[in-house]
């Protein structure tokens, strides 16, 4: 061995030595700011820590210009833990084992959640924000807030979100081939799938199209799907239906099972994509835009998506190709989807945020960041630094791109917008994407008076919170395998009953109760 | 500090002979095994610290735990976790379809890996020898999203360069994807895909420090190619690959999440359920995680079995087994 | 050496070379082309991404997708963290298993068998993600590096493994030491791990793709975003995909394609030239013979 070897091995122990001083020192210096509340037990708040998803690539930093200006603005040091989104649940978990919990999370109402709520892990806000104390905490949808209660106690801020979001989107230009309306019923959308099928719609010649795209959905039954969308405009009501003052499963109404034979047609006739049951949803723009299928049943915010992607491939005539159409009428009414109307919500765990006092405290920063100054903060950015005001619209210094990107990725997470939102719209590019956000907001108004709300929502079943993952997961791939063909009705109606039977009707009484307790 | 060695060494030493042991022996030990015994120091407090420390937590999978509560503040249920688990109608599909997938592994996956390491052995180039080990392991640094997101741009009903190449030689128009039937064969393939190139590396280290004059002997001796492979190279790993072996089994019930869950639909679940998922649908996403614990348990001792039985068939046969 | 194989190399030898070269170059090529479409996506346009099923050469060549990657000064913190905590780390881990693995090879061993069952029992059952976290915060490790390196220090099964290799050396050159009076540490440091360097080597990549990849240890114990490594940022980007409606706020994009592809090339190219450094230590192998002599 020789000498030049042999100093290697304290060489590796110095070098460990050093990371641990390193280590050991910034973790020393830092310490305090992350977590935990700043007064004592009883004691007032100086700081507040929140935390939250980010969706951005990356997370402001404490130094950051937003967070500088909540504080001031709000009165109290105000530092947030940012966890990205993909993984924020395990993170909430791991941090509610622990014992330095944040003084405010964003939390949202899984079975993990309503235990710890119901086991008095965090604040009951229902009365509090009734008060009228928070004025802007006091919500504009009173039903949204209704639904984001446990059983009717509310335990969070709501994170508003548009009532309305869903619509059909369709090729224009297919459309206008074939001198087609669009279709403002169910029957009239089955009609242009069969057109975009076998009309050739491209006018190519061959038959290389198809009407429908839909791809394999991550979630189960009343996740938003095209799916859920169908039945509900048929019909069969959100999740479930109020029948006659009594809840009943959506799936089990006859007009779900008209919605799910309607998408036994579209698919067996060939007027639906071929691998429905296993396309990537973030490849779901493809064939819309490579003119394979010309009908997309998603949120509106995918037709301005899609309105750009033209625009790389055909800047002049790009603006011809997306038709945004309303929520269709069904054949026993008309029927508007709507969305929980709040994803996620601010609450307040209890073992860092400990008095009462302590707890109006912390409403009224929450109160001040949802106050119009704050909205604009956590909205649009630093006005003057990434962003000018331009009459109604803020208009954006591409120069602070990276900024603007961290505010409405991270920042705006954290807006509630209870009581209405009233930052600034960003301007729109073209006269063509002014119409366009105009006839979102249109269809918004006019399908939300026909919306129909999940009567459950806010009612948690003891049995559902322990197996609903299961029994839902029963019911939507039984959906799928009858649409695909592999089942009949009456093995449709064998997956129903295994439903009923392994919990489901146990979750039909407890919610019936609850619902004739609170209705 | 040579108190706690001792006491470490005492405990130790202790469970081999089961009668107490006599002081003068103890001491004896202890001086001659002095500096093993501080060697292994570190990894022992490593073990008691961060393995050992947190099974206290596996109590859990006799409560109802509820992290706000604390471990002790929740409630105790016994059982129930494991009852239900035991007794779930789904049970003996779920059991079916892990043991499948696992003896697919084992069978072909598993062989696989030295088959390969056994041909880079062979190639004579270095730089050819070398260029291909880089390349074959390369997929082993693609994520389980990224492969899945691949297979289905390979896939891809119309238009997926696989999915064309496949049905034509077949004259089906399969959605792969989709077909309960090619569920197996697809994860294997992902499987044998993502993972041989990086698996052959034990095995390649292994046989680098085969003696190469054992080769050189066999030449003059007139041994021909697949005598050389079958008399120097294949012993020359047999442990490795026994120890191998006998590690995978206790692996048998753990068919990994992520893969699975990803490459799973409505149209295949009958065949693609396994515990793993089952266990992120009921513990996890349900937020239950005394019972995703209770599972854990029951497999960890089936594992546990099954690596100390396979091991002590190991040694019945002769073979070095791995303790 | 070589060259006295080649001379006795059998006309059904030479066939089988040729066979066998053409099949693994066949395997290297499967390997990588879906590894290439990911890098020539990286650098292909969003539009070109959707409308092209698979490519291997993007028509548009674009570095937008690197340069919002790169562009950051966070990402370029990240990075020199990352490279810092895996090289310590590694060194760290593996300098611990080989230590223990060590006493464990040695047949004689007092308690060898209990440890060994207990490291088994380790390697089949963990007690979980928060009981872990709970130990990691009680020892006052939480927001520091330590907390990636020290909870998964020695991998069992790399322990059970190197023991093996360990436990396979020729006694006899350990003897001999001895009788020379080296004591056990010398021995290990002078005997044994020269001989033991490919298998060293082997585990000395698996710790470091381990600690390079681990996204959950940041993600539970660390807090302080100036700490991140690289892995808390990719994720972010990759794991997107799953995203519904409903979690986004109202007008958020999906990230594109291409920064995923990118993202994915960032992270996986560093790790990857780590292996060509460690390679020459497998092929360089130890030749017991020479050291015999």
């Amino acid at each position: 061995m020789t000498p030049r070897k042999r100093l290697r091995a304290p060489l590796a122990i110095l070098t460990v030595t050093g990371l641990a001083l390193t280590a050991a020192c910034s973790s020393g210096g830092d310490e305090g700011d992350g977590d935990g509340n700043g007064g004592g037990e009883g004691d007032a708040l100086s700081s507040l820590s929140i935390m939250s998803p980010y969706f951005a690539a990356v997370p402001p930093e404490e130094d950051d210009p937003i967070d500088q200006a909540l504080t001031e603005l709000t009165g109290v040091d105000i530092s947030v833990q940012w966890v990205p989104n993909t993984d924020y649940g395990e993170r909430t978990n791991v941090v509610l084992a622990g014992d330095d919990i944040p003084d405010v999370m964003v939390m949202g109402k899984t079975p993990a959640f309503v235990q710890t709520a119901e086991a008095g892990g965090f604040w009951e806000l229902t009365d509090y924000l009734n008060s009228g104390d928070y004025p802007n905490l006091v919500s504009e949808n009173p039903e949204v807030q209704e639904a984001t209660s446990v059983n009717g106690h509310v335990y969070g801020v709501y994170r508003s979100r548009d009532v309305i979001r869903h619509c059909i989107i369709l090729r224009a230009d297919w459309l206008a081939n074939l001198g087609l309306e669009q279709p403002q019923t169910v029957e009239e959308l089955y009609e242009v799938a069969r057109a975009f099928t076998e009309d050739d719609p491209d006018g190519n010649g061959a038959d290389d199209t198809y009407g429908f795209i839909n791809p394999a959905w991550p979630g189960s039954i009343g996740s938003g799907s095209p799916y859920d969308a169908l039945e509900l405009w048929h019909g069969a009501g959100n999740v479930w239906l109020d029948d006659g003052g009594e809840l009943v499963p959506s799936f089990t109404t006859d007009a779900w099972m008209e919605a799910v034979e309607y998408e036994r047609d579209l698919v067996q006739n060939g007027y639906t994509n071929p691998d429905y049951a296993t396309m990537d949803p973030a490849t779901w723009n493809e064939p819309f835009l490579n003119g394979q299928g010309g009908i997309i049943i998603d949120v509106q915010s995918r037709a301005p998506q899609l309105v750009e992607l033209f625009r790389e491939q055909d800047p002049e005539n790009a603006e011809s190709y997306v038709a945004l159409v309303g929520q269709p009428e069904g054949p026993h009414g008309t029927f508007a989807m709507p969305t929980s109307g709040y994803s996620n919500f601010l609450a307040i765990p209890r073992s860092s945020v400990e008095t009462e006092e302590q707890l109006e405290q912390v409403l009224q920063v929450l109160n001040d960041m949802n106050s119009t100054e704050a909205q604009i903060l956590l909205n649009n950015g630093i006005e003057g630094d990434n962003f000018t005001v331009e009459g109604e619209y803020a208009v954006y210094n591409e120069d602070r791109q990276d900024f603007t990107d961290q505010v409405s990725g991270a920042w705006a997470q954290l807006g509630t917008n209870v009581a209405g939102y009233n930052a600034y719209a960003t301007q729109p590019a073209t006269p063509y994407d002014e119409e366009l956000a105009q006839l979102r907001l249109d269809l918004q108004a006019e399908d939300l008076e026909n919306a129909v709300f999940n009567p459950a929502a806010s009612l948690a079943s003891e049995t559902y919170q322990s197996s609903g993952t299961q029994l839902d997961t029963l019911i939507s791939d039984a959906r799928i395998q009858f649409i695909a063909g592999q089942i009949d009705e009456a093995g449709l109606q064998d997956v129903i009953d295994r439903w009923h039977s392994q919990g489901g009707d146990q979750v039909i009484a407890e919610l019936n109760e609850l619902y004739s307790e609170l209705g | 500090m040579a108190t706690l060695i001792e006491a470490e060494a005492v405990s130790g030493g202790a469970d081999i002979t089961p009668r107490p042991p006599n002081r003068r022996n103890v001491r004896e030990t202890l001086v001659r095994y002095r500096w093993l015994l501080f060697l292994m120091l570190p990894g022992i407090i490593y073990f008691l610290l961060f393995r050992f420390w947190p099974m206290y937590g596996a109590q859990i999978a006799f409560r109802d735990y509820i992290p706000f509560l604390g471990i002790e503040g929740s409630q105790w249920v016994g059982w129930e976790h494991f009852e239900t688990f035991f007794t779930n109608p789904d049970f003996p599909r779920l059991l079916r379809n892990t043991l499948i997938l696992a003896a697919l592994s084992l069978f072909i996956a598993f062989p696989l890996t030295i088959v390969m390491a056994l041909l880079l052995n062979e190639l004579r180039l270095n730089i050819l020898k070398r260029t291909v080990q880089t390349l074959v392991y390369v997929p082993h640094f693609l994520s389980w999203t990224v492969v899945v997101s691949l297979t289905g741009l390979l896939f891809a009903v119309g238009n997926g360069p696989l999915w064309t190449l496949l049905n034509d030689v077949l004259g089906t128009d399969t959605n792969f994807l989709a077909d309960p039937a090619w569920f197996r064969p697809l994860i294997v393939l992902q499987d044998v895909w993502k993972n041989t190139g990086w698996g052959t590396i034990i095995f390649l280290a292994a046989l680098a420090g085969v003696d190469q004059e054992q080769y050189e002997a066999a030449i003059i001796d007139g041994a021909g190619r697949w005598q050389r492979v079958w008399h120097i190279t294949l012993p020359s790993i047999r442990s490795t690959i026994i120890v191998l072996l006998i590690l995978q089994t206790g692996q048998i019930l753990n068919t990994g999440f992520e893969q699975i869950y990803l490459m799973s639909n409505a149209l295949n679940r009958t065949v693609a359920d396994v515990f793993d998922t089952y266990v992120y649908f009921v513990g996890i996403q349900q937020g239950s995680y005394s019972y995703a614990t209770a599972v854990g348990l029951a497999k960890a001792i089936v594992g546990v079995i099954l690596i100390f039985g396979t091991n002590w068939l190991a040694k019945r046969f002769n073979q070095q087994g791995i303790f | 050496m070589a060259r006295v194989k080649y001379r006795f190399n059998t006309p059904a030898g030479k066939a089988f070379d040729v066979v066998n070269v053409v099949v693994l170059v066949g395997v290297g090529a499967i390997a990588i082309l879906p590894f290439l479409y990911v890098l020539a996506g990286s650098f292909a346009t969003e539009y070109e991404l959707t409308t092209r099923p698979f490519f291997l050469w993007p028509n548009e060549f674009t570095t937008d997708a690197y340069a919002s990657i790169l562009g950051s000064t966070v990402f370029v913190r990240a990075f020199i963290t990352t490279v810092a905590v895996t090289g310590v780390g590694t060194a760290i881990q593996l300098a611990l298993t080989a230590l223990m693995a060590y006493p464990l090879s040695k047949i004689d061993l007092p308690g060898r068998r209990t440890i060994m069952s207990l490291v088994v029992f380790t390697m089949v059952f963990s007690a979980g993600l928060i009981p872990t976290f709970l130990i990691v915060k009680e020892l006052g490790l939480l927001d520091t590096y330590w907390a990636l390196i020290l909870p998964a220090a020695i991998n069992p099964f790399s322990l059970i493994i190197i023991k093996n290799f360990f436990q396979e050396l020729p006694k006899e050159l350990e003897e001999s030491a001895k009788i020379d009076g080296a004591n056990e540490l010398r021995i290990l440091r002078s005997v044994v791990m020269p001989l033991s360097k490919p298998v060293l080597a082997t585990f000395a990549l698996f710790y470091a793709v381990g600690i390079w990849n681990d996204y959950m240890s940041p993600l539970i114990y660390l807090n302080d975003t100036s700490k991140w490594t690289l892995q808390m940022f990719l994720r972010q980007v990759t794991a997107a995909s799953s995203l519904t409606a409903e979690d986004l706020g109202n007008e958020l994009p999906p990230p594109a394609q291409g920064i995923k592809f990118a993202v994915v090339m960032v992270a996986t190219i560093p790790v990857l030239l780590a292996y060509p450094f460690l390679q020459k230590h497998f092929a360089k192998g130890m030749l017991i013979g020479s050291v015999k002599g």
